[in-house]
């Protein structure tokens, strides 16, 4: 859904591991931003109501990107920056 | 509470994008030392975001965005403490003074902050319309964060859609990037380009705007890609994700597949701290949103609290510069430095400004009909599911106001508290009420102003009055 440009300014990576797959992202994405370079927006998250749900806005507001990191549910990924050795994991039961 | 658990700021500032920058710089080149709250990891804001360490240059972002870079390394050498990563989750007037209750790093602390300038700043505006749940369709913001972030774009055209300079900005960003829209969907009508003639004075002051736009415009055009204006309407459609985009043009509905539709439909103020602060707000007419009440020299909302950047209502990235420097001013100035001489000709600047922020709000005006007009399916509260047709139902059965429409259908009540859907229950109940937006008023905001869960406040130091408020 989303690629890194070809003129991008070189950035350092990290590993994290989403769904338990050690992934290499860039080291300035936040955790919402890595998952949808890697995977893009399908299968994001589910809804309580029932259908997927995905980032929104990217800033705070939407809470559209909760995620579970490092064990801790319901997290928003947009706010949170990747780190090396994080667990991230996506919500099949989320609000 | 024991004063041990309280921490003190003489000044505590909230944001750090330009207004908030502009404002701990001044402050700390006098000497002060400003604690500087920032929700990002990094300072500058959404409009600066990632230009301490930049993904993407100038050849793809234009110079708006390295221009704040002069901005950015006097808060980056100015002594002061900044604290990113940081909740402003609880906000409360204490006498003279303000209680916040900060997260951050998975614990909360109380600071008492004798002077606070609120500049958190500005977010995209929810625009409901059939199928903006799906994954798949984003703001237009959020497609600037990603370049900004790690020089992202799309891996296929998208599509833009929505009214604002916000959209023709990121399109053109794109262009540069070499990934251009396949389609811009304008929702102003070509007949709006109208009112640069008939506010010629207006528009001789937006002069550099409007030439901006144009520019961008015409390369837009020049590339190839397919700009149309007077969008009536909008969906989105797919299973798991979007599919396609169907639009109406002229009274004719047409179909564009598409995986990623991002949207525009303009920028309001963020507006939890200020509602939790329990501050006056107006509806703005020109803005189409509420924007919280403060004096239009010093910018004090009231004693001790200043208001400064697009959170205050929408100016732009200079503006909001202009008023962190204005409220560093103004507490300067209280502590009887003489600031006078500095402040008359940011003010000036500040007023020819606004002379072309008008002109900007008409022609970029959201269509005010467009949410009753929605199919009943609507999604209004993504958070909670609540749809057009409840929201109509509700009102039909005697929900009066914001507060009982969330009793009634829980809109409101997720984890967004009401941030996407607070302008929209605000729209619908004026128009079945057949009054105003201001009669009609918004949800009241309470804490906890951004999410803490329960197990952070478990760690944290918190005052008995903190948590008897969250339990009742």
């Amino acid at each position: 859904m989303f690629k890194r440009l070809d003129k991008a300014v070189p950035v350092g990576e990290v590993t994290i591991w989403l769904e338990n797959q050690p992934r290499r992202v860039p080291a300035t994405l936040s955790a919402a931003a890595a998952v949808l370079w890697l995977d893009g927006s399908a299968g994001y998250r589910d809804h309580a109501a029932g259908g997927r749900r995905a980032p929104l806005c990217m800033m705070g507001v939407c809470h559209e990107c909760l995620i579970t990191v490092d064990g801790a549910p319901n997290r928003q990924g947009c706010l949170v920056p990747v780190a090396e050795g994080m667990r991230l994991e996506r919500q099949r039961r989320s609000p | 509470m024991s004063d041990a658990n309280l921490r003190h700021a003489e000044v505590a500032i909230i944001g750090a994008g330009p207004a908030g920058m502009a404002a701990a710089s001044r402050l700390a080149e006098a000497g002060q030392r400003p604690v500087v709250f920032d929700l990002a990891p990094s300072p500058g804001g959404q409009i600066y975001r990632q230009l301490s360490a930049p993904q993407v240059g100038e050849e793809v972002m234009g110079r708006d965005y390295l221009r704040g870079r002069a901005l950015l390394e006097r808060f980056e050498n100015a002594r002061l403490d900044y604290r990113p990563g940081s909740r402003a989750w609880w906000a409360q007037r204490e006498g003279q003074g303000t209680t916040l209750g900060v997260l951050a790093g998975g614990r909360s602390e109380l600071w008492q902050a004798k002077r606070l300038i609120v500049a958190g700043g500005a977010m995209e505006r929810g625009w409901p319309f059939p199928g903006w749940q799906l994954p798949g369709v984003m703001q237009a913001g959020a497609g600037q964060i990603l370049l900004k972030q790690g020089g992202l774009v799309p891996d296929a055209p998208p599509v833009l859609v929505g009214t604002g300079p916000l959209l023709y900005l990121l399109a053109w960003q794109y262009l540069r990037a070499g990934c251009p829209p396949r389609l811009i969907l304008d929702a102003a009508p070509r007949s709006r380009y109208a009112e640069l003639l008939r506010r010629p004075r207006a528009t001789w002051h937006a002069g550099h705007y409007l030439l901006k736009g144009l520019g961008m415009l015409s390369a837009l055009r020049r590339a190839g890609v397919t700009v149309k204006h007077g969008l009536e309407a909008i969906e989105a459609e797919g299973g798991e994700r979007l599919e396609a985009v169907r639009y109406r043009l002229g009274g004719r509905w047409q179909r564009v597949g598409a995986s990623l539709l991002l949207t525009h439909f303009g920028v309001v103020p963020e507006p939890q701290l200020c509602r939790g602060l329990g501050l006056a707000h107006d509806w703005h007419d020109g803005q189409q949103a509420f924007v919280p009440r403060r004096d239009a020299g010093s910018l004090a909302a009231e004693p001790g609290v200043w208001l400064a950047g697009d959170g205050a209502g929408i100016g732009g990235a200079l503006n909001a510069e202009r008023e962190g420097h204005l409220a560093a001013l103004a507490i300067l100035a209280a502590e009887d430095e003489v600031v006078a001489h500095e402040a008359a000709p940011i003010h000036r600047a500040r007023r020819r400004d606004m002379r072309a922020r008008a002109l900007l709000e008409a022609l970029f005006r959201v269509p005010e009909g467009w949410l009753a007009a929605q199919p009943e399916t609507t999604l209004v509260c993504r958070c909670e599911g609540v749809s057009l047709g409840e929201i109509n139902a509700a009102m039909a059965q005697g929900a009066a106001g914001p507060g009982q429409l969330k009793a009634f259908t829980r809109c409101g009540m997720g984890p967004c508290q009401g941030r996407l859907c607070g302008e929209s229950v605000t729209r619908l109940l004026a128009g079945h009420l057949g009054t105003t937006p201001e009669a009609v008023g918004t949800y009241q905001v309470r804490p906890p102003l951004q999410s803490i869960t329960l197990g952070e406040l478990a760690v944290s130091s918190v005052p008995p009055e903190i948590s008897r408020s969250l339990r009742s």
